[in-house]
């Protein structure tokens, strides 16, 4: 059958997420307001009418698997296909120690059954701590008219991410050189997105298992190109990788710009995300609000100028928030003070505290945390 | 399917008391308290009192209703035995009628309900705001052994002559019924909400359904014939926030008290929450400039200028230098740059354009030329425009009579 099937890898482990990613795989770190970090994925592929998507899980993905559920929020709980979420098997293996996938290809061996079960002819391939909004149905129209083997997804820029991808091209757009662990990015920064055809997916994926060969960088980007045909479409809108509390940081607070939220929520290309059961959000007479992001339930009597809040965030009078982003439920009590902080899920701040990190080095309180 | 328990709920009513802003919608499906349907209310109470079946009457302009309930996913509704079910008046191989009355809705749904061998019926209306547990009212009926039992909430006397008026006796069972009484003998109003065993309901509906005189009403004539028959009739006294929002003033004061939890409205308490459809948006944005104050607002919302004691539905946009205030905004209402909107009922995607003026406040009005001021729903308002307290546009800008 023609058309695109989605894989979204979920099994990375990334230490400079500090406190948020102790307890949750980096796809379904909170981001924007409401969403978690892999309802972009998601939804870049059921809006480019992607079907059927495997999420490949490793690592403490409970937090993961309660956000997906049966897939509905997405449309993907299907009678055929949908969503399958695809945990490691072997349960020795333990998350960010050295047993785990070496690579993307051992992971993809992995699940070499299920690779035989797709029933499109092409796939994508996208990891899910990329925050973005891709025409993805474009993409696979470019990637079926340029005849390439494996179409490269690319920012337009260089920017520095934790071990990151980065690619070399020519005028035409093929691929001169595949480079990561650059000390100075250079090149096209990858998304790690890539479409190829299900066929040379489970040819390469036999292939390097046979040679015990597992990097997906290395061993088919770097050792295959040339025999492969590998292409870039650079994509120039907004493209986050959330990797580290700076870069989870800065990408952020990027929202409270409304031209990176019309381009990342443009209305023919819909984020999707679970609903929570939330009243509206509230500011009360003596509260102030500027230039922030509020979601549903939130209830502010203080000020809070250039913060990000999730839903049920509550502010108590007198207290001040600035520059901050809080997750789902914290409460920050009366007259407390805070700047440059990113509170996890249900961080009580009492009333009278003052907690202030730097724009070059956000506070990071830890899920459930009282201060 | 045997379930002890079903809900039937009346949502067929055109609500011509919301004038324009009913005129291509039901009322259940009109927007309220900034996220919500009307319809959520209800249809929350019955999933939180454990009510999984629950039958909708719809009849007048039921699209938006129809495709706002859905699967009955976001209440929990979804289930594969029960759930929510759309019931519209149908044909049959004698012909068939629109629904003549609430009882009449009911006796031509004898059938739904039938398949579900209840013991008790819920009857529910969907113009009301409150929250409730129906399951503690089916004890009540249950305890007393009442072939109907019926929620009353006290009202002031002065206001009693407006209402479903109930007579008790010391155990609190109903001995007189009065409609809308010029001389109340209580004080205790009937608040649309019925328990009935079905056996003897079913019985009441062929009675009704055979005798031509009948308007085919709850109120009118079955609870009559019921009291006259000499059944067990019980009342279930109800103390919480209740408010009936058939018409555009009483709809807007429920919106202004959802932003006092003094109200007795509390949308906060999770251990009873009303569920929505929700849009699929991203989190309100609060500009650099704006101004928000005692006020609600929601999802997919991008505000730049004042805003004060009003309640904004989700995708609702205020421009920079904009003034809303005492206002409720439907989803998807605009109000651009410098315009102002007082003490008004924006319909859903209406725009208020440049430097236009809706509405005004009782202060600086006449008290004989002051009121609420409504635009219909996808009303486009020219730049400038001056629109007068108590006024109500259509949707094509032509003014409409209360």
């Amino acid at each position: 059958m023609k058309g695109l099937h989605g894989i979204v890898f979920s099994y990375e482990k990334r230490n400079d997420l500090r406190e948020l990613g102790e307890i949750r795989s980096a796809s379904s770190i909170p981001f924007g307001g409401r969403y978690r970090a892999v309802d972009f994925a998601l939804s870049n592929l059921v809006n480019a009418g992607v079907s059927d998507v495997g999420v490949v899980l490793h690592g403490p993905y409970q937090s993961l698997l309660d956000h997906l559920g049966t897939g509905k929020d997405w449309d993907l709980s299907r009678k055929r296909g949908g969503l399958k979420v695809l945990p490691l098997f072997d349960y020795q293996k333990r998350w960010g120690g050295p047993s785990a996938f070496r690579g993307k290809m051992e992971a993809l061996a992995g699940i070499r059954s299920y690779l035989d079960t797709i029933r499109q002819d092409h796939v994508v391939l996208m990891e899910g701590d990329l925050v973005v909004n891709l025409p993805l149905s474009d993409i696979y129209e470019n990637h079926l008219r340029s005849g390439a083997d494996i179409t490269v997804v690319c920012g337009n820029d260089s920017f520095q991410t934790e071990n990151g991808t980065y690619f070399e091209a020519d005028h035409e757009g093929r691929v001169t050189d595949v480079l990561y662990h650059l000390n100075v990015p250079r090149g096209y920064r990858g998304l790690e997105v890539y479409i190829l055809s299900v066929q040379l997916l489970k040819e390469l994926v036999d292939d390097c298992t046979s040679h015990d060969q597992y990097s997906w960088r290395k061993d088919v980007l770097q050792a295959r190109r040339g025999p492969l045909d590998l292409r870039c479409y650079i994509w120039n809108g907004f493209a986050a990788q959330i990797r580290s509390v700076q870069e989870y940081y800065d990408r952020s607070m990027q929202l409270l710009d409304p031209a990176i939220r019309a381009d990342l929520f443009c209305r023919e290309r819909p984020i999707r995300a679970k609903g929570a059961d939330k009243s509206s959000a509230y500011v009360g007479p003596d509260g102030r609000c500027l230039n922030s992001l509020v979601a549903d339930g939130c209830n502010i009597e203080g000020t809070v100028e250039n913060s990000i809040l999730f839903p049920g965030v509550v502010v108590g009078p007198g207290a001040t928030v600035r520059n901050c982003i809080l997750f789902k439920e914290t409460a920050i009590g009366k007259d407390a003070e805070l700047a440059y902080v990113i509170a996890d899920k249900n961080v009580d701040v009492l009333a009278g505290r003052t907690l202030m990190g730097h724009s070059s080095y956000p506070i990071v309180l830890a899920k459930g945390s009282v201060i | 399917m045997k379930k002890e328990c079903i809900a039937m709920l009346l949502a067929g009513g055109q609500g011509s008391r919301l004038y324009v802003l009913t005129s291509d919608m039901a009322k259940p499906a009109v927007a309220f308290g900034g996220k919500y349907r009307i319809i959520d209310f209800p249809l929350s109470n019955c999933t939180n009192s454990g009510i999984d079946t629950v039958g909708v009457l719809t009849q007048y302009r039921p699209l938006e209703l129809n495709s706002y309930i859905g699967s009955g996913q976001p209440w929990d509704l979804d289930a594969s035995t029960g759930g929510v079910h759309i019931l519209p008046p149908y044909m049959g191989s004698k012909g068939g009628t629109w629904y003549k009355g609430t009882a009449n809705a009911i006796y031509q749904n004898m059938g739904f309900i039938d398949l579900y061998d209840p013991d008790y019926v819920v009857i529910l209306s969907g113009d009301h705001i409150y929250k409730m547990d129906y399951a503690s009212m089916v004890e009540r009926h249950k305890k007393t052994g009442a072939a109907c039992t019926i929620s009353v909430m006290e009202v002031p006397w002065s206001e009693a002559s407006r209402f479903g008026i109930m007579s008790v006796d010391e155990g609190d069972m109903i001995t007189e019924f009065a409609e809308k009484p010029k001389e109340p003998k209580s004080n205790l109003a009937s608040m649309g909400i019925y328990v009935f065993s079905w056996r003897v309901l079913r019985k009441f509906l062929e009675e009704d359904e055979a005798d031509p005189a009948s308007e085919n009403d709850f109120g009118k004539n079955v609870i009559p014939a019921m009291l006259a028959a000499g059944e067990k009739m019980a009342a279930y006294r109800f103390s919480g926030y209740w408010k009936d929002v058939g018409t555009l003033e009483s709809l807007w004061d429920a919106n202004m008290d959802m932003l006092l939890p003094e109200s007795g409205l509390d949308l906060l308490d999770e251990t009873w929450p009303i569920y929505a459809r929700s849009v699929n948006a991203p989190p309100a944005f609060l500009g650099g400039r704006s101004h928000v104050s005692h006020s609600a607002f929601n999802r997919g919302s991008d505000i730049e200028g004042t805003v004060e004691n009003s309640v904004l539905s989700p995708l609702v946009t205020v421009g920079e230098g904009a003034r809303v205030s005492y206002s409720v905004l439907m989803p998807g209402a605009v109000v651009e740059p410098g315009a102002v909107v007082e003490y008004a009922i924006l319909g859903e995607r209406s725009v208020v354009s440049r430097d236009c003026h809706v509405g005004g406040t009782p202060e600086e009005t006449a008290p004989e030329d002051w009121g609420l001021t409504v635009l219909a729903p996808d009303c486009h308002l020219a730049e400038g425009t001056r629109v007068r307290p108590g006024t109500m546009l259509g949707k094509n800008g032509e003014e409409v009579s209360k």
